[in-house]
């Protein structure tokens, strides 16, 4: 059908979207509501289910408001030939989206740093030489992009290594803060995001209590920068929580 | 998987387990011989099948199908295009099939360009591109359709098909009109609901015939419906009848493989040649066959009696899942 066309034709969305940005926050912020109607310091309720693709050793699915994902686990299995021998097993991430998770189709950005991303925030809490001369592969889909993608899908990912049943010091919980203006929005919406001044992720062990990966972007005070960090690894401790029973009902669930 | 002989002695289990591993064929032969498959379904059965619509809110219209565990999630977006001077009032549908990573454990790079044409070839007699048109020579909708396999566990067309099928008729087209710069926009948000929509009528899609499809794996002289991916690697014949909702034909497809030989030797060995060597040409594009017409392969006449019956499955299924939207 896209033969008949010949050349590909020019299309564009009806759906221009705010480019413009909402006067929030210039003199009295206090009225304001965020899009969902949370309070600034409130994450969405997060919802985790493991087993989600049979055809793979272990994955998740993560859905959290809109922001759905879906993260398969492939292996330990052998590397690829090109790769050298090492005594260590490897760990191999890729984070793609699909041409509906965005408002206006193909529109989002290429995210080409989220693969690497994802691999930096999981690699310290892998236990890479239980596979030795093995690759680990761990795909993400996100289905629909609803602001804070990236660590909803670090997140899922690490549920998706336990549920495959890789060796780790502990799952891995990510939050991130955006900032605006004066205030810190925890777990941004997209819409969030399109205009924060800067945003901070953190991913961290809950029950080590350690960090494994922190990024900041944008414009930050160093008091904010101190608030922004303890209210994601209080809410990294809470997600921790909600991943863990979900694995919890889900080696019940087998057990029966 | 559990294995209907399977006792709870683990040794005997994993001796099963070794086998089907080292002898493929032969276990699924002696299942075979007991008209039973190692899912304990009989051989002319499909699998549990389910569909939930409006699965992708940012899509206009989107559907989940699953057939076993595949999985399927297919989205519609409706985007404006210019129409071209041959068809100034048709629309297009733009049809992607998608096979992410994530799907599966083997990177099979054949399949999605097999199935996504093939895909692409049903939708043109079931929906009526002139119902795309807004304003005729000037603008009409491109429905960019993305189907994306989440879990591949054989199947996969009718899956995809299905999700398709759901996707459009879950599809609502938005309420737009024409803003001062000649450009369509959507009423609400740009503040012109006061002005007349284009389109105020034509918000669904009418579906005039819904295509259905069941593919099957040919082995000797069983038919195994709805394969699992174990069984399409197992047994190299596949054959997928696509009827619509009148259970005409709209296509058959069967890609290669060595069954012919076996069904089909005596009646008509002469016809047995010519049809493998034809059957691209002849039967996939949209060839109308009224099944009233005598049809000599007795697979083929098995096959489609299968198919018949998944349809009306398939149509109630597919029903269900709509209503279950109204009373939301």
């Amino acid at each position: 059908m896209a033969a008949k066309l010949g050349s590909a034709p020019v299309t564009y969305s009806p759906n221009l979207g705010q480019k413009t940005r909402p006067p929030i926050f210039k003199d009295n912020d206090l009225d304001w509501v965020r899009p969902d109607g949370r309070g600034f310091h409130q994450c969405r309720p997060a919802f985790f289910r493991t087993g989600a693709v049979n055809s793979a050793s272990g994955s998740a699915y993560a859905e959290l408001g809109s922001t759905k994902v879906i993260v398969s686990v492939f292996g330990p299995r052998e590397s690829k030939k090109a790769m050298m021998y090492s005594d260590t097993g490897r760990l191999n991430c890729n984070v793609s989206y699909t041409t509906f998770a965005t408002p206006v189709r193909g529109q989002g950005s290429d995210h080409k740093e989220f693969s690497s991303m994802l691999h930096k925030a999981l690699e310290g809490a892998i236990m890479l030489e239980t596979f030795p001369k093995t690759t680990v592969d761990v795909f993400a889909l996100v289905l629909e992009s609803g602001g804070s993608d990236l660590p909803v899908v670090i997140s899922c990912a690490s549920l998706a290594l336990a549920d495959a049943g890789i060796m780790m010091y502990d799952l891995v919980a990510a939050v991130s803060v955006s900032c605006l203006g004066k205030n810190l929005v925890i777990d941004p919406v997209l819409e969030e995001e399109s205009y924060q001044d800067g945003s901070l992720m953190l991913t961290c062990m809950p029950s080590r209590y350690e960090v494994t990966q922190l990024t900041f972007t944008g414009e930050w005070s160093t008091p904010d920068i101190n608030e922004a960090m303890q209210l994601c690894l209080d809410a990294c401790n809470k997600l921790g929580k909600v991943m863990r029973t979900c694995l919890k009902e889900a080696a019940s669930a087998s057990q029966e | 998987m559990g294995l209907p002989n399977a006792s709870g002695d683990l040794s005997t289990e994993v001796e099963v387990d070794a086998f089907r591993c080292l002898f493929p064929l032969r276990f699924y032969e002696k299942h075979l011989l007991e008209s039973i498959r190692p899912d304990a379904r009989p051989l002319g059965r499909a699998r549990e099948t389910t569909i939930a619509l409006g699965a992708v809110a940012s899509a206009n219209g989107s559907a989940l199908a699953k057939i076993g565990s595949t999985t399927m999630l297919a989205a519609i977006k409706m985007e404006v295009m210019t129409p071209s001077l041959e068809t100034p009032d048709e629309g297009c549908i733009a049809i992607d099939f998608h096979m992410p990573s994530i799907c599966s454990p083997i990177v099979r790079p054949g399949r999605p360009a097999e199935a996504a044409p093939v895909v692409a070839k049903q939708f043109s007699g079931m929906i009526n591109l002139k119902e795309l048109s807004l304003v005729s020579g000037k603008a009409a909708w491109m429905a960019y359709l993305d189907i994306y396999c989440l879990d591949a566990d054989g199947a996969l067309f009718d899956t995809g098909l299905l999700s398709a099928v759901a996707a459009f008729s879950h599809l609502e087209i938005p309420v737009v009109s024409l803003n001062d710069d000649g450009k369509i926009v959507l009423s609400e948000e740009q503040g012109l609901s006061d002005r007349e929509p284009i389109n105020k009528e034509k918000r669904k899609i009418n579906l005039s015939s819904v295509p259905f499809s069941l593919t099957c794996v040919l082995h000797k002289n069983y038919i195994l419906a709805d394969p699992t991916a174990e069984e399409e690697s197992i047994m190299d014949t596949t054959v997928t009848v696509v009827l619509d909702s009148s259970s005409q034909l709209i296509s058959l497809h069967k890609p290669g493989g060595t069954v012919l030989a076996y069904t089909s030797a005596i009646q008509c060995s002469y016809h047995g040649v010519f049809f493998t060597v034809t059957l691209e040409a002849t039967l996939t594009p949209r060839l109308c066959l009224k099944l009233d017409m005598k049809i000599t392969f007795p697979w083929m006449q098995d096959c489609i009696a299968l198919t018949r019956q998944r349809v009306k499955e398939l149509q109630k299924i597919l029903e269900e899942a709509i209503s279950g939207m109204e009373v939301d």
